[in-house]
């Protein structure tokens, strides 16, 4: 048997257990009002299956990584696509483990699409198996991405948890400055999420479509002691061209509405060879993204927000405060040890020094840091309920820059390989 | 405050000033806290705490500002946006070059955002005076924090009365008032015996009616464990700016080398280093011909000095003390001393070549003779030539004034002049110009510069076999660092007392039943969710049943 | 602890002060490692002259020392050589006394330059380059003008003309 092959089958299994999961929730919350049934009834049988497609789906997803680490003969953590995956993964754990704790199957509701989007986001990405480079190669492997992961899973199940805390929570009806400010931010974390939906979107749209586009540029770079080079790339785009390189020349554009060449230059202050590209990707995910929640509001003739509002009236704001600060008190000192104490050991043992202040380093300590102020904060009165599920959103935006934005944004030691 | 303020108890207990539930039975003192209604404030069991006392002289305020856990937490956030301005460009410290100029880099890679990042002195955020300042404050801190509290808390924990005073337990988080049909002492053993189950220690009284059921106490002295394991760690930091504490440098040896590591008594030598690649059918489609790395690793040979150490005169008497093949994430090991692989140059170096000599009149070939690039010898006897020699240059080239110099101490384009006398050659012997590679044989057109000389002898290396060459250089990271063993042990401390306070919590229960009314208070410092529900679970058990929710009087938040 | 809560304020509080000082002062003290600051001492050396004798550092001890680090691949240092050789002559009867250091090359390589230089002073063989690593140099030519009791006066890198190893000269001679 392939291996392999078995692994990505189980992968697209539990893509699709989840992807019904949540869907089985939405009819425990929606369909309560159903005909003559009875609304507690209705939800906690509906609630039961999705949780059991949910743990299907778990299982499919653990089988698509033992598998496809038998497959490969290392573990499935050492490209962007196979980390990614396994966030999606540990999230799924984190959040069987919290509704062990506390059964609340709402939450289930906001888990299941998060982590529906992880996996769609990995997606995105080079899915070959690709061996590992020396520095790679340690037992440091297995333990230091598995618990980080692990940890940052509590984390997101404690921003879903904030979230749906802030949707119950946050009155459509108050037309105060503060109410509407409230509500203001709120649908702007909502049109984020929209935003990484339009990413995975356009990614998948334009890849299946084939569109292709090729630009020459030329950059001079500066060296260490001063000197100027002058260096041709190719850069290669798998979205239409809103933005080119800048100071490039197209080669090849496939045409799109008309578009048979950039329609404007990145700017020169953008840095490095893939800057252009990726300027282009965020725009698109932007423009996709905003296109997606348009149509929606024109839907439902109303804030996202103030839709989602209603449905979340069952639940005790309280127990989901609660579930938002226990998930980041369990996974907080599992973050400690393996984003940052295993991290370090092995840092010291492949490269003599246990901390260089790289990028990933230091956003894993920021992350660290912000987590460390929020549960300070919680000790003083005042500080529970809504500004504590505000600060459980950011940190979730904080865990995502560290895990996807340094890599993007910033080079450094850590980069992944196949980030594209 | 002249008059003497009353801190004793309707109970008969003294407590210090400040106090606010007495020490005993948990009466509130305070007169606008004895009329309140609100939960009670159980931080330190309402126990005087040092930075609350009235008065405070300047040491009182200089302690309480870093007491704070307010500052606290101003401290870790400033730090973190900090950390945040460091990661926006490359820091100065990833460019190892001796000949980096920041300066000018910043500017002219990121034009004036580089030019500012610079002014500011962010290319070294990490090594600037305020962020160590911040991270000294927050060792400050979190020593003082420590010490502020662990001991009242101590005090508190460890002489706890067991009756309760009403208004301390209907005032608690978590509370219930009720009747209570059975014996009272009967019942109140039931209780207990149904706490225990759930792994409390109990205790009651000698009246028998009042209980006191405890659980996991020492999951409070977690947050002291972890500031203690933390300050180690930052002292550890610290550390390493003591001379010899941390050396952090390089060598470079190529295949065959034996180098010193400066600083130290020992030398090391490179048995070779080699570099195996993924075969294509080892990568996915689109890494083919990609070249990437599947091991790189050096054998080196470890040597201790054992005599003439300081002295570079005499020849150092070396002692091996270690083999080891280095990999990157397998380094060698002895002692404090560890090396790491940190980089690696294929360019292969010529070391010494085996040449014969070729009478091209008679056409027959005398030799091999042994010439080495470096500190080779002076005189040759080869069949019936002798040779002397008389310059050698190691990286051969025409400066502008048409004259010999050499470029580099690196044998690039090894050079010798022989003086060489045998048959059919001058008495004095005849100057002949000898490149042993065929690249600079040709370009600096050997044969011209010998003249007739070239048509009666040739110097030629007969095969590779001939030609010793190292192929390849390696880098190592010399490493010693004496306080980093500090760190891991502030690192174990830290981690073993956030497991500690997190994944346990102190839980406590007391109650009392005067005639046959029951008053229960419960308190706990993280997670009352499931201190209620142990509470309605011993209750249930002696019959009086109820949501746990029930329970709540304001402790429902976290 | 009540009474002793003033003393126990002041133990931490002084401490704090005194290693969060030293902290923040390591911040301003930002040479590169293995550098030598004027005033120190110059590190020892004993190497082989150019007849094969051992001199060391401690045989200059009380004359004023100018240790001048060159290789014969070193263009700026071959052409600052005269300059050495006529400041030599200049100040030799001031005890001042002059040391080129070779960067490690070969016997032969460094007889044959020192007989067409023609330079008077003496000539050392470092070995390994154990010396120049000791000495922190990273580039050539660096050269080294010590006071009279082995302390640094100055250290200048790159290629000098004669009025400033004048200067130099002076102030270790002035001392």
């Amino acid at each position: 048997m392939n291996w392999l092959d078995f692994s990505s089958s189980s992968f697209i299994a539990a893509f699709f257990l989840y992807v019904f999961a949540f869907i089985f929730y939405m009819v425990a919350v929606a369909g309560k009002k159903w005909g003559k049934r009875d609304a507690k009834q209705h939800e906690a049988r509906w609630s039961k299956i999705a949780f059991i497609t949910s743990s299907l789906g778990l299982l499919a997803h653990l089988s698509f990584f033992f598998t496809r680490w038998i497959g490969s003969g290392q573990i499935p953590t050492s490209n962007m696509y196979e980390f990614i995956t396994l966030l999606g993964m540990t999230i799924m754990i984190a959040y069987t483990i919290i509704h062990f704790i506390y059964k609340k199957p709402l939450l289930g509701m906001f888990a299941l699409p998060l982590t529906i989007i992880i996996i769609a986001y990995a997606s995105v990405f080079p899915q070959e198996v690709q061996p590992l480079i020396p520095a790679l190669q340690s037992n440091w492997l297995k333990i230091h991405v598995t618990m980080a992961a692990l940890g940052e899973a509590f984390f997101a199940v404690g921003f879903a948890a904030g979230l749906m805390y802030l949707l119950r929570v946050i009155d459509y009806n108050d037309h105060t400055k503060k109410g509407k400010r409230a509500q203001r931010w709120l649908e702007f974390t909502l049109i984020s999420i929209f935003i990484v939906i339009g990413f995975i979107v356009a990614a998948f749209g334009f890849k299946g479509a084939g569109y292709v586009a090729q630009f020459q540029q030329e950059t001079v770079d500066v060296s260490q002691v001063g000197e100027l080079t002058t260096s041709y790339d190719v850069v290669e785009y798998t979205m239409p061209p809103i933005f080119k390189p800048y100071n490039s020349e197209a080669l090849q554009v496939t045409e799109f509405l008309g578009m048979t060449d950039g329609l404007f230059e990145t700017p020169s202050w953008f840095n490095g060879v893939n800057s252009g590209r990726k300027l282009n990707t965020v725009v698109w995910s932007i423009i996709v993204g905003l296109i997606l929640y348009g149509i929606i509001r024109l839907i439902i003739r109303k804030p996202l927000g103030a839709a989602i509002h209603p449905k979340l009236e069952g639940i005790d704001p309280d127990d989901l405060d609660e579930i938002s600060y226990r998930a980041i008190v369990i996974g907080f000192p599992i973050f400690t040890l393996g984003a940052l104490i295993f991290a370090m050991i092995w840092a010291e043992i492949a490269w003599g020094r246990f901390w260089g202040w790289d990028p990933k380093e230091v956003w894993a300590l920021i992350t660290w840091l912000y987590y460390s102020a929020y549960l300070h904060f919680r000790l003083s009165r005042g500080w529970h309920g809504r500004p504590s599920a505000w600060l459980a959103v950011i940190g979730f935006v904080i865990v995502l820059f560290t895990l996807v934005g340094v890599n993007l944004l910033i080079a450094g030691m850590h980069s992944y390989a196949g980030v594209d | 405050m002249l008059l003497p303020v009353n801190s004793k108890c309707e109970c008969g207990h003294q407590n210090a000033v400040g106090t606010v539930l007495c020490e005993a039975c948990g009466k509130p003192l305070e007169e606008q806290l004895m009329k309140s209604n609100e939960p009670l404030e159980m931080r330190y069991d309402g126990v005087a705490r040092r930075s609350q006392k009235a008065n405070p002289d300047f040491l009182d305020k200089i302690w309480n500002f870093f007491s704070s856990v307010k500052i606290a937490i101003y401290l870790i956030i400033i730090t973190f946006l900090g950390a945040m301005l460091g990661t926006i460009f490359p820091q100065a410290s990833t460019f190892i070059s001796a000949t980096f100029n920041p300066k000018v880099y910043y500017s002219e890679q990121y034009g004036l955002a580089g030019e500012i990042y610079y002014f500011l002195g962010l290319h070294n955020t990490y090594s600037s005076w305020w962020f160590i300042t911040l991270l000294v404050m927050i060792g400050t801190s979190l020593v003082i924090c420590s010490i502020d509290r662990v001991l009242p808390l101590y005090r508190a924990l460890n002489k706890q009365q067991i009756r309760k005073h009403h208004a301390f337990l209907k005032r608690q988080k978590a509370t219930y008032s009720g009747q209570v049909t059975d014996e009272p002492v009967q019942w109140t053993k039931q209780y207990g015996e149904a706490l225990k189950k759930k792994g409390y220690k109990v205790h009651i009284d000698e009246s028998g009616t009042a209980l006191l059921a405890e659980k996991n106490r020492f999951s409070r002295w977690g947050p002291y464990i972890n500031h203690i394991g933390l300050i180690l760690f930052l002292l550890a930091v610290l550390a390493r700016s003591i001379p010899d504490w941390n050396v952090d440098t390089y060598v470079s040896i190529t295949d065959g080398d034996t180098v010193p590591i400066v600083g130290t008594n020992y030398y090391v030598k490179s048995d070779g280093f080699s570099m195996e690649l993924y075969d294509n059918d080892e990568l996915p489609i689109e890494l083919k011909d990609s070249g990437r790395v599947k091991t790189f690793k050096t054998d080196v040979v470890l040597y201790e000095c054992a005599a003439n150490c300081g002295d570079d005169f005499l020849q150092p008497e070396l002692q091996e003390v270690k083999q080891h093949t280095i990999l990157v994430n397998d380094p060698l090991r002895y002692k404090e001393l560890k090396l790491h692989q940190f980089d690696f140059n294929l360019t292969p170096r010529i070391n010494a070549v085996s040449p014969m000599i070729i009478n091209k009149e008679t056409g027959e070939s005398y030799g091999p003779f042994h010439l080495t690039m470096v500190d080779p010898e002076l005189y040759y006897e080869v069949g019936p030539y002798s040779m002397e020699l008389i310059d050698k240059y190691m990286d051969f080239s025409i400066n502008s004034e048409g004259e010999p110099i050499t470029l580099s101490s690196s044998p690039n384009a090894p050079a010798f002049i022989f003086n060489i006398k045998g048959p059919n050659l001058a008495e004095d012997g005849e100057m002949f110009m000898y490149f042993p590679l065929e690249k600079d044989k040709v370009r600096f057109s050997q044969d011209t510069i010998n003249r007739e000389l070239a048509n009666k002898l040739e110097i030629k290396v007969d095969g590779m076999e001939n030609v010793d060459f190292s192929a390849a250089t390696t880098y190592l990271n010399v490493r010693i660092d004496k306080a980093v063993k500090f760190l891991w042990i502030g690192a174990f401390f830290s981690m073993l007392g956030l497991i500690m306070g997190t994944y346990w919590q102190h839980r406590r229960i007391w109650l009392r039943i005067d005639d046959n009314q029951l008053t229960l208070g419960a308190h706990t410092n993280k997670n009352w969710f499931g201190l209620r529900a142990d509470a309605a679970y011993a209750l249930k058990r002696c019959g009086i049943e109820l949501d746990p929710k029930s329970l709540d009087n304001g402790g429902h938040k976290g | 602890m009540g009474k002793n809560r003033k003393k126990v304020q002041i133990i931490v509080l002084l401490f704090a002060f005194v290693i969060g000082g030293y902290a923040i002062f390591q911040t301003f003290t930002n040479d590169t490692p293995g550098t030598i600051k004027e005033g120190q001492a110059v590190p020892d050396f004993r190497l082989a002259n150019l007849q094969g004798e051992p001199i060391s550092l401690q045989d200059y001890n009380g004359s004023p020392l100018v240790i001048n680090f060159w290789g014969t691949f070193c263009e700026p240092c071959i052409r600052e050589m005269p300059s050495f050789e006529r400041q030599y002559e200049e100040w030799k009867d001031k005890g001042v006394e002059v040391v080129a250091i070779n960067l490690s090359e070969d016997t032969l390589t460094v007889s044959n330059y020192v007989k067409k230089l023609g330079v008077t002073y003496t000539i050392l063989r470092d070995v390994d380059r154990k010396t120049e690593k000791k000495y922190g140099l990273r580039s050539y030519p660096t050269t080294f003008f010590v006071n009279p009791n082995g302390t640094l006066s100055s250290v200048f890198v790159g290629e000098m003309k004669e009025s400033q190893i004048h200067e130099h000269i002076e102030k270790i001679v002035g001392g």
